[in-house]
C-alpha cells in the first residue's frame, strides 16, 4: 500500500479550481525537455503493451508533418479493467492536462479522446469539462497565454473490444469498420487520416501530467529497475474489497496486493488462481503469486501485467465454464478479418462447449495446436493473446480437468 | 536494391518489395488465399506467414516489406504446422458436407483451396465443418453467391471496389457472425451490381459463379421440335483452349465451331457478324450526331456491364449512349426475324443461344425490352464444361467453318473482343464512309493494349475526331469524371471488364494480366490474317441491308436493332 498516492486522490472536476501545474511548467520548457523528463521518469504505456512513453513521444515529435494528432485511448474494454473510468470520473482534469501536455510535446494540433460507449458518466463528465476548458482558455487558441493551440474532441466508442487496439480505434474515428490495420505503417508514421498520430492510454497520460508537475526523479525513485513509478490495479473476482488501488511497482507481491488492498478472498474460501493482467494473460496458480508486482517478474512467471486487472478466482468455479466464458468473449470480439483468430476462436469455443463433460487428449491437442497457430499468425494483439488464459488453465489444471485419452473410433 | 536471405539463398530486390514478391522472384512458392496481385493487401488468411530471424511471432509475407540483411525462412516444421492448422480452420469454415463437395462444385478445376491443400501437403482435417445456415443468393440474373463456400477472404470486396469502382460487397458484423455480403444483405440482384463478373475471377473458392444456363441448353438440344442456333462472341475463341491443357494455340475457332455442331446445334453462327452490323448502325449514328452536333460524345453500348453502370451512376448521360443494341442482341433479333423468314422456320421454334465471355450478357438477355430474343447465354467456362461433359475431344477435332448466313465477318468484328476494338472498327468504317477514300493504314495502335484510358485523334475530312477508350469500370468512372469536368470527345468506347471482353467475367479462370495480354495478341492476329477487315465491306452485311433492313438507321433497323435505357438509381 502506498503511503501517499501519486495518481489517485480527491475529485478534480472544476477547471476554475485547478492550477494546471503540468501545463504551466511544460509551456516554459522546450518540447525536447518535456520529452526528456518523461524519458527520465521511466514511464511505460499503461494500455497493455508497456511501450516506453518518452520514446513514443520522441518518435512522434520527430515525424515531420503539418498535421499531427494526439489521441487518448479511453476505450477500456478489457474485462476486469476499470481504472481509466476511475480517472475520468474522479481526476478528469489530470487526464486532459495529460493529453494537452503530450500534444504540446509532440506538437499535435488536434486530438481526440475515444471513450468506451458504455461509460455514460465518464462521457458526461469529460464532455462538460472540455466545454469548460475551452471557456477557460485551457483548450483552443493560445492555451493559458502560451503560443500553443490545441483542439480536443470527444468520440464515443463503438462498443467493440477490438476498437481499443490503436489501429482499429483510428479506423473507428475515421468512420470505418472497427478492424485492425496492418502494421507497419505504425500510427506514429501514418495514423489518423494518414497523419502522424500518437496514441496513449488514459492512465499513461494522467501519470505524465503528474510527472511533469512533480519532476521525473520523484517518479523514477519509485518502483523497480524496469517498472518505475506506480500503477493503478483493478482488483476483482472473489475478493472482499474489489476496486481500484494504486500500488508502487515491486513494493508488494501479488499475494500481498490481494490480501492487503483487497482484504483477501471472499467468504474465507480458498484462492485457486489469479489472472494477473486481464483475460488476455496467462493465469498464475496460487502457488505462483508470491512474486513482486512488476512487468519483469510477471513476464518471468510466464504471464504479463496487461492493463492492470487482477482477477482472483476461488476454488468453487468450474474450470470449463471459466474457459467457455473467456472463449466466448474472444470469439465474439474478433473483428473477423483474419482466419486464425476468427475461425480458431470459433472452433475452440465449439470444442469447449461440446466436450464439457469429457475432455480428450485429442481435443486438448487441437486446442493447443489452434492456440499456437493463433498466437503465431494472428494479425493483431487481440488474436495473438486470445488463448493465453485457456492454454494456461489446460496446462496447469490438466488433472482436475480430467483430460483423458479417448480411443479414436 | 536490398539484399536479404530467403531460405538460405541470397536474394536482391528493389526497395519496397514485400517478402512474398521477393520469394516469387526467387522462385519460392509461398501459399496465399486472400492475396491477389492486382488488389490491395489484406493480410487475413495468414497462410503466407514466414519466420524472420530474431522475431518471436511469424510475419505475413504479403504485408512485410524486405529489409537489408533480413533472414527469412518460408518453409519449416513450425511454419508447416501453422499452415496446416490454418488450413484446417479455413476448410472447416467452408461448409463441405455430402451435398456440397468438390465432386459437384463447379469451381473444382480452378479452386485455390484445393491447390493450397496440395501445396502445403495437408495431412489431416480434424475439425467439423460449420454450417452457418446461409442461403444461396440467387437474386441476380448473372451471378450466384454461395456463402456456405465463402471463406471471407475479402478479395471480391477489393476487386469490385478497387478495380471496378462499384463497391457492392462489404464485411458485415464481427466475431463468428462476420460475413461478406451485399448492402443490407439485399442480394446481388437488388443492388447496383453491374453483373460484370470480375469478382468471380478473384474468388478463390466456389462461392461466386455465374447463373448456369447449360442445363436448359441441354434440354433444348434434346428437344427435336426445337431449331437451336448458336452465336459465339469474338473473345470466346481466343480463350476456349485454356481449359484444355493439351492445346498450344490460343485460338480454336474451327475446333470450337466443330464442337458446337457435335453438341447438336442446328446452326453455328458468329457474333462477329452482328459486330460488323453494329459498326454500320453505330457508325451512322456517330456521323449523324457529329453533323447535328447533338449528344456528343457518343458512348458505345455493347458492354452490358457498362450499361448498367451508367444507368445507376451517371443517368444524366444516358442520351449519350448509342441506341444500338449489343451485337448479341442484334443477333437475337435477326435470328427470330430475318433468319426465320429466309429459312421458313417458325420463330416460336427457334432457340437462340449465345456463347459469351461475359456474365452481364445473361442479365442483358433478360432485360424486358429485349423480348427474349436471346434465350440462353453460356459463358466460355460453361461451354468448356459442356464440351467435356459430352466427351468431345476438342484438341483433336477437325476444324469447321461457321454457317454463312449470319456467320461471315470481317477482322473489324473480331477485334470487338479487345479494349479499343470497337473504336478501331468504327474508325475504319466511319473514315471511309465520310471521306469516300480508302484508309491507308488500318491499324489504330493508340487505342490498343492494356493502359486503362487511351486517347486518339483522327483527322477525318478536316475534322479532328477526338476519341477515348476506357476499360474496367474503375477507369470508366475516372473517364466519366473527366468528361463531367469538361474534357471533350466525339466518341468514347467503354468496356466494363479490364482488357475488354477478352477479360470478361465468363472467361476461363485464371484471368490475369498475362492471360489477358495473350488473348489480346491472339485477337489482333486473327484480324491481321483476314482479307476482309472492314465491316462495311462484309458482303453478307450488304446483302442483309439489301434484302431486309434497307439501309443503316432505317425504320426497320431501328425497330430491330436499337433500344433504350433507364435510370436505375443508387
Ligand atoms: C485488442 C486490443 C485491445 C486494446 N484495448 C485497449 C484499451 O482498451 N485501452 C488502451 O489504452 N489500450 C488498449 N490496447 C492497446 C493499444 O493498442 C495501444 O497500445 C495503447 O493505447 C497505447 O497507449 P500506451 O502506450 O499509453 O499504453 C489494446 C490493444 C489490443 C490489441
Ligand atoms: S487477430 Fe482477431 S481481432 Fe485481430 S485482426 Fe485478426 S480477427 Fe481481427
Ligand atoms: S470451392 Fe473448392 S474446396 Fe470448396 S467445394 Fe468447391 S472445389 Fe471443393
Ligand atoms: S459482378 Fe462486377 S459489379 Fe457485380 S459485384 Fe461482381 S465485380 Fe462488382
Ligand atoms: S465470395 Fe469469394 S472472394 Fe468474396 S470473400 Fe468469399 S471467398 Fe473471398
Amino acid at each position: 500500500m502506498l503511503e501517499e498516492n501519486f495518481l489517485m486522490g480527491e475529485q478534480l472536476l472544476d477547471p476554475a479550481d485547478y492550477d494546471f501545474p503540468a501545463l504551466k511548467k511544460a509551456f516554459n520548457m522546450d518540447r525536447e525537455e518535456v520529452i526528456q523528463e518523461i524519458k527520465d521518469s521511466g514511464l511505460k504505456g499503461r494500455g497493455g503493451a508497456g511501450f516506453p512513453t518518452g520514446l513514443k513521444w520522441e518518435l512522434g515529435y520527430k515525424e515531420k508533418s503539418d498535421e499531427k494528432y494526439m489521441i487518448c485511448n479511453a476505450d477500456e474494454g478489457e474485462p476486469g479493467t476499470f481504472k481509466d473510468r476511475y480517472l475520468m470520473e474522479n481526476r478528469p482534469l489530470l487526464v486532459i492536462e495529460g493529453i494537452i501536455t503530450a500534444a504540446y510535446a509532440v506538437n499535435a494540433q488536434k486530438g481526440f479522446i475515444y471513450i468506451r460507449g458504455e461509460y455514460f458518466d465518464s462521457i458526461k463528465i469529460i464532455d462538460k469539462l472540455i466545454d469548460n476548458m475551452y471557456k477557460e482558455d485551457v483548450l483552443g487558441q493560445d492555451i493559458l497565454g502560451s503560443d500553443f493551440s490545441f483542439d480536443l474532441r470527444l468520440v464515443k466508442g463503438a462498443g467493440a473490444y477490438v476498437c481499443g487496439d490503436e489501429t482499429s480505434l483510428l479506423n473507428s474515428i475515421e468512420g470505418k469498420r472497427g478492424a485492425s490495420r496492418i502494421k507497419p505503417p505504425y500510427p506514429i508514421q501514418k495514423g489518423l487520416f494518414e497523419q502522424p498520430t500518437v496514441v496513449n492510454n488514459v492512465e499513461t497520460l494522467s501519470s505524465a501530467a503528474r510527472i511533469i508537475a512533480e519532476g521525473a526523479s520523484l517518479y523514477s525513485a519509485m518502483g523497480s529497475k524496469n517498472s518505475r513509478g506506480t500503477k493503478l490495479v483493478c482488483l476483482s473476482g472473489d475478493i472482499n474489497e474489489p476496486g481500484v488501488y494504486e500500488v508502487e511497482f515491486g513494493a508488494q507481491t501479488i499475494k500481498e496486493i490481494i490480501e492487503q488492498d483487497g482484504k483477501g478472498i471472499k467468504g474465507g474460501s480458498d484462492l485457486r488462481f489469479v489472472v494477473p493482467g486481464g483475460v488476455s494473460t496467462a493465469v498464475l496458480d496460487k502457488s505462483e503469486i508470491d512474486i513482486p508486482y512488476t512487468y519483469e517478474d510477471l513476464e518471468k512467471a510466464g504471464s504479463s501485467l496487461g492493463s492492470g486487472a487482477i482477477i482472483a478466482v476461488g476454488q468453487e468455479h468450474d474450470l470449463v465454464d471459466l474457459m467457455l466464458n473467456v472463449s466466448r468473449f474472444f470469439m465474439d470480439e474478433t473483428c473477423g478479418t483474419c482466419f486464425p483468430c476468427r475461425e480458431g476462436n470459433r472452433q475452440i469455443n465449439r470444442i469447449l462447449r461440446k466436450y464439457k463433460a469429457t475432455f480428450s487428449i485429442q481435443e486438448k491437442e487441437i486446442i493447443q495446436d489452434v492456440g499456437e497457430t493463433i498466437r503465431l499468425a494472428a494479425r493483431c494483439g487481440l488474436g495473438q493473446s486470445s488463448l493465453n488464459f485457456i492454454n494456461s488453465i489446460m496446462e496447469k489444471y490438466e488433472d482436475e480437468l480430467g483430460i483423458k485419452e479417448v480411443l479414436e473410433v | 536494391m536490398i539484399s536479404l536471405i530467403i531460405d538460405g539463398q541470397e536474394v536482391k530486390v528493389e526497395e519496397g518489395t514485400t517478402i512474398l514478391e521477393a520469394a516469387r522472384e526467387a522462385h519460392i512458392n509461398i501459399p496465399t488465399l486472400c492475396y491477389d496481385e492486382e488488389l490491395s493487401i489484406f493480410g487475413g488468411c495468414r497462410l503466407c506467414v514466414v519466420e524472420i530471424a530474431g522475431q518471436n511471432i511469424l510475419k505475413p509475407a504479403c504485408a512485410t516489406v524486405v529489409q537489408e540483411e533480413m533472414e527469412v525462412t518460408t518453409h519449416s516444421a513450425k511454419i508447416s504446422r501453422v499452415r496446416q492448422n490454418l488450413f484446417e480452420l479455413i476448410i472447416a469454415s467452408h461448409n463441405i458436407s455430402c451435398e456440397l463437395n468438390c465432386m459437384t462444385c463447379r469451381r473444382a478445376s480452378n479452386c485455390e483451396l484445393r491447390k493450397v491443400a496440395e501445396d502445403i501437403g495437408l495431412e489431416k482435417v480434424r475439425l467439423d465443418p460449420i454450417d452457418k445456415g446461409y442461403q444461396k443468393d440467387e437474386s441476380s440474373y448473372s451471378i450466384v453467391r454461395e456463402p456456405d463456400k465463402c471463406i471471407t477472404c475479402g478479395r471480391c470486396i477489393r476487386k469490385c471496389e478497387e478495380i471496378q469502382g462499384v463497391g457492392i460487397f462489404t464485411t458485415a458484423d464481427r466475431g463468428p457472425a462476420t460475413e461478406v455480403t451485399t448492402f443490407s444483405d439485399k442480394g446481388l440482384g437488388n443492388v447496383e451490381c453491374t453483373n460484370c463478373g470480375q469478382c468471380i475471377h478473384t474468388c478463390p473458392t466456389g462461392a461466386l459463379h455465374e447463373v448456369y444456363h447449360f442445363d436448359n441448353v441441354w434440354d433444348e438440344l434434346n428437344d427435336p421440335e426445337k431449331h437451336v442456333i448458336v452465336q459465339t462472341a469474338p473473345a470466346v475463341r481466343v480463350a476456349l483452349s485454356e481449359p484444355f491443357a493439351e492445346i498450344d494455340s490460343p485460338t480454336t475457332t474451327g475446333q470450337m465451331v466443330a464442337a458446337l455442331f457435335r453438341l447438336g446445334f442446328d446452326r453455328v453462327f458468329d457474333t462477329n457478324f452482328t459486330a460488323d452490323l453494329t459498326i454500320m448502325e453505330e457508325g451512322t449514328e456517330l456521323i449523324n450526331r457529329i453533323e447535328n452536333g447533338k449528344n456528343l460524345p457518343l458512348f458505345t453500348s455493347c458492354s452490358p456491364g457498362w450499361i448498367k453502370f451508367i444507368e445507376h451512376f451517371y443517368p444524366d448521360y444516358l442520351d449519350h449512349l448509342s441506341s444500338c443494341k449489343s451485337p448479341q442482341q442484334m443477333f437475337g433479333a435477326l435470328g427470330k426475324t430475318y433468319y426465320a423468314e429466309k429459312n421458313d422456320i417458325d420463330p416460336e421454334n427457334i432457340v437462340v443461344v449465345s456463347v459469351m465471355p461475359c456474365t452481364a450478357k445473361k442479365y442483358e438477355a433478360a432485360r424486358p425490352e429485349m423480348n427474349s430474343d436471346v434465350d440462353y447465354v453460356l459463358t466460355t467456362r460453361e461451354l468448356a464444361r459442356m464440351i467435356k461433359a459430352a466427351g468431345i475431344d476438342l484438341p483433336h477435332l477437325e476444324e469447321r467453318d461457321f454457317d454463312r448466313m449470319l456467320g461471315v465477318s470481317s477482322g473489324a468484328g473480331n477485334i470487338f473482343g479487345a479494349s479499343g476494338g470497337v473504336m478501331e472498327a468504327a474508325l475504319r468504317t466511319a473514315y471511309e464512309l465520310i471521306t469516300g477514300e480508302e484508309l491507308e493504314k488500318l491499324d489504330f495502335e493508340m487505342v490498343r493494349g492494356l493502359p486503362g484510358i487511351k486517347k486518339a485523334e483522327v483527322e477525318i475530312n478536316g475534322l479532328p475526331l477526338k476519341a477515348a477508350v476506357a476499360h474496367g469500370l474503375g477507369n470508366a468512372r475516372k473517364l466519366m469524371e473527366r468528361i463531367k469536368d469538361g474534357e471533350e470527345y466525339h466518341f468514347v468506347e467503354f468496356m466494363a471488364c479490364p482488357g475488354g471482353c477478352i477479360g470478361g467475367g465468363g472467361q476461363p479462370i485464371p484471368t490475369n494480366e498475362e492471360v489477358r495480354q495473350k488473348r489480346i495478341d491472339a485477337i489482333y492476329e486473327l484480324d491481321r490474317n483476314k482479307k476482309l477487315r472492314k465491316s462495311h465491306e462484309n458482303p453478307l452485311i450488304q446483302k442483309l441491308y439489301e434484302e431486309f433492313l434497307e439501309k443503316p438507321g432505317s425504320h426497320k433497323a431501328h425497330e430491330l436493332l436499337h433500344t433504350e435505357y433507364k435510370e436505375r438509381g443508387i
